[in-house]
């Protein structure tokens, strides 16, 4: 019982990590019906900024860094819908010109990365990086246990932002049906902007939360893409709260299938559960949407 | 107040409106009559702005409305009810009426609009918390209107707002639009398969045909001129006996007409 805990309570922390990861990836889907294939190199951006901010002088916590991270990458997020998103959404046919768009931005910003700051790993280490605290026999990593507190605190900022604001309760209208939204005097491209700007933030955030356990390479996001992306579909496309649930059942899967088999194939038991879970509810946990692409 | 002129628009290079002159007075009440598929629905989204048009011009109180973005059309108070209900299926009607507030000058008046709204539709009361989804398609259709009604239109456009409801949910319906009308001075259009209740609370009609504006009368022309009320009302009160002719065989597909200069 106590292996067992000892799995399943990092899984539930670096769950709720993937779950932030995978909320904004969902977002953005739910609102503009837009998979955004950059979505993980976002992530590495905002683990090289955090990076940047502790290694280079500043010396600067990533957790406390994470309100600078959020409101700079709402900035690039608004920025790159008005520059280049909000010219491909809308239209059926439009479906080529977004893959297409989001995976050639993800592909720029890691070779700007490369280019920069090489392939060579970067680690981020705060003083407190290896320490931990046990409660009754089962160690709680410092740094997840803050990655996790964190994910949390955001995941209720954002359900106040969509449930009560006015610009979050047009976000959600606009997700639910642009038309009739148009018809209530919603601005829809600023509506898309704004949930643009927010997921791209949500996932930035993410990957500050995961800088302190997780090395940066440029090419990091190819690890977390297949896992934000299996959160979003096992949750339920269009669905920001599925979302959530999908990224925190992945990494308890991740965490307690070591209890039996070996950590190399954690993601057969990923996959496994996703198929049988798709097979069951082709729709997802809570879904509302049959298809993207 | 609205005033359209040689209007034209289409989906895809098919012409759906051909040269409409079309136009409110200022708190006029005005009905949109015809088949299906003659443009009525068109029209409207056309004013709303969801449709672009190809020409011609939509002028509200002089200024031209066709430049302007969907979304400021509705700040300028003219408040679209589509057809369908469109209401928010997943947020509560508490929400979905909120929402219908959110144009800049009805947010301040919000607690005041929504007692409106409810002695119009007092069924709605009683169902504040529940979500949208949740509701009959009679008091989804109560909801959408008072959505509407929710943003202080200048110009309140419902399209077929009795369309897949038992007669007893749409009478409820026009009678609240009646109750609204006595309350507030907004000018109307009306999209409607049951013309008599329509013509009940507007002042003038416009019949549709093809896209194209077949007749333009008074409500009191309209339902004393027994030949005029035969063709495009049904005739006398009965609409099935007259299934068979032009105006009303609901399914026959627009007559193929050389497009006009659209």
């Amino acid at each position: 019982m106590v292996e067992f805990l000892q799995f399943l309570v990092p899984g539930i922390l670096i769950g709720g990590v993937y779950a932030l990861l995978a909320s904004g990836l969902g977002l953005i889907f739910g609102v503009m019906r837009v998979v955004n294939f950059a979505q993980a190199d976002f992530m590495m951006l905002a683990m090289y900024l955090s990076w940047a901010l502790f290694a280079g002088g500043f010396g600067l916590d990533p957790f406390l860094a994470v309100p600078a991270v959020f409101v700079l990458f709402l900035v690039l997020g608004m920025a790159v819908h008005w520059l280049f998103i909000r010219f491909v959404i809308g239209k059926r046919e439009n479906h080529d010109a977004q893959v297409i768009l989001t995976i050639g931005l993800g592909l720029i910003f890691q070779n700007l990365i490369l280019i920069r700051y090489s392939s060579e790993p970067r680690v981020v280490a705060p003083s407190y990086a290896n320490a931990g605290d046990f409660i009754g026999d089962i160690f709680i990593s410092r740094v997840r246990l803050y990655a996790f507190l964190l994910s949390v605190l955001v995941a209720a900022l954002l359900f106040l932002f969509l449930n009560r604001s006015r610009t979050g309760r047009a976000i959600r209208a606009a997700s639910e049906n642009w038309e009739a939204a148009t018809y209530m005097g919603i601005d829809i491209d600023r509506t898309n902007r704004i949930a643009f700007g927010v997921g791209v933030a949500l996932t930035a955030v993410g990957g500050s939360a995961l800088v302190t356990f997780q090395s940066i390479t440029p090419f990091v996001g190819f690890r977390f893409v297949v896992v934000m992306f299996a959160a979003v579909v096992l949750g339920g496309l269009g669905s920001v709260s599925g979302a959530f649930v999908g990224g925190v059942l992945i990494g308890i899967i991740q965490s307690v299938s070591q209890v039996w088999t070996s950590a190399a194939v954690k993601n057969v038991w990923v996959f496994a559960l996703f198929l049988l879970i798709l097979y069951v509810r082709p729709n997802g946990l809570f879904g509302k949407v049959q298809r993207a692409i | 107040m609205l005033e359209i002129s040689d209007l034209c628009a289409g989906y895809g290079g098919v012409p759906a409106l051909r040269s409409i002159d079309f136009r409110v007075g200022q708190q006029e009440h005005v009905a949109i009559l015809g088949p299906n598929g003659a443009g009525k629905t068109t029209l409207l989204k056309t004013i709303s702005g969801t449709v672009e048009a190809d020409s011609g011009s939509i002028r509200l109180d002089g200024q031209d409305l066709r430049s302007q973005a969907p979304h400021k059309r509705v700040e300028a108070g003219i408040v679209h009810v589509p057809q369908g209900r469109m209401i928010f299926a997943s947020m509560t009607v508490a929400d979905n009426l909120r929402l219908g507030g959110h144009r800049r000058t009805a947010r301040d008046r919000h607690d005041e609009r929504r007692e409106l709204v409810l002695e119009i539709f007092p069924a709605l009361a009683d169902m504040l918390g529940r979500d949208g989804g949740a509701l009959s398609g009679g008091q989804q259709q109560m909801l959408a209107v008072a959505r509407g009604v929710m943003a202080c239109p200048r110009l309140l456009m419902l399209d077929e707002p009795s369309m897949g409801l038992a007669p007893r949910a749409a009478d409820d319906i026009f009678e609240g639009i009646a109750r609204l009308l006595k309350s507030e001075t907004t000018a109307m259009i009306v999209v409607e398969q049951r013309a008599h209740e329509a013509l009940e609370v507007c002042d003038r009609a416009y019949v549709l045909e093809s896209g194209e504006v077949a007749l333009e009368a008074t409500n009191r022309e309209l339902l004393a001129d027994e030949t005029l009320a035969a063709t495009y009302l049904g005739s006398g009160h009965d609409r099935r006996r007259n299934s068979g002719t032009k105006p009303w065989s609901r399914c026959a597909p627009p007559s193929p007409r050389p497009p006009a200069q659209c």
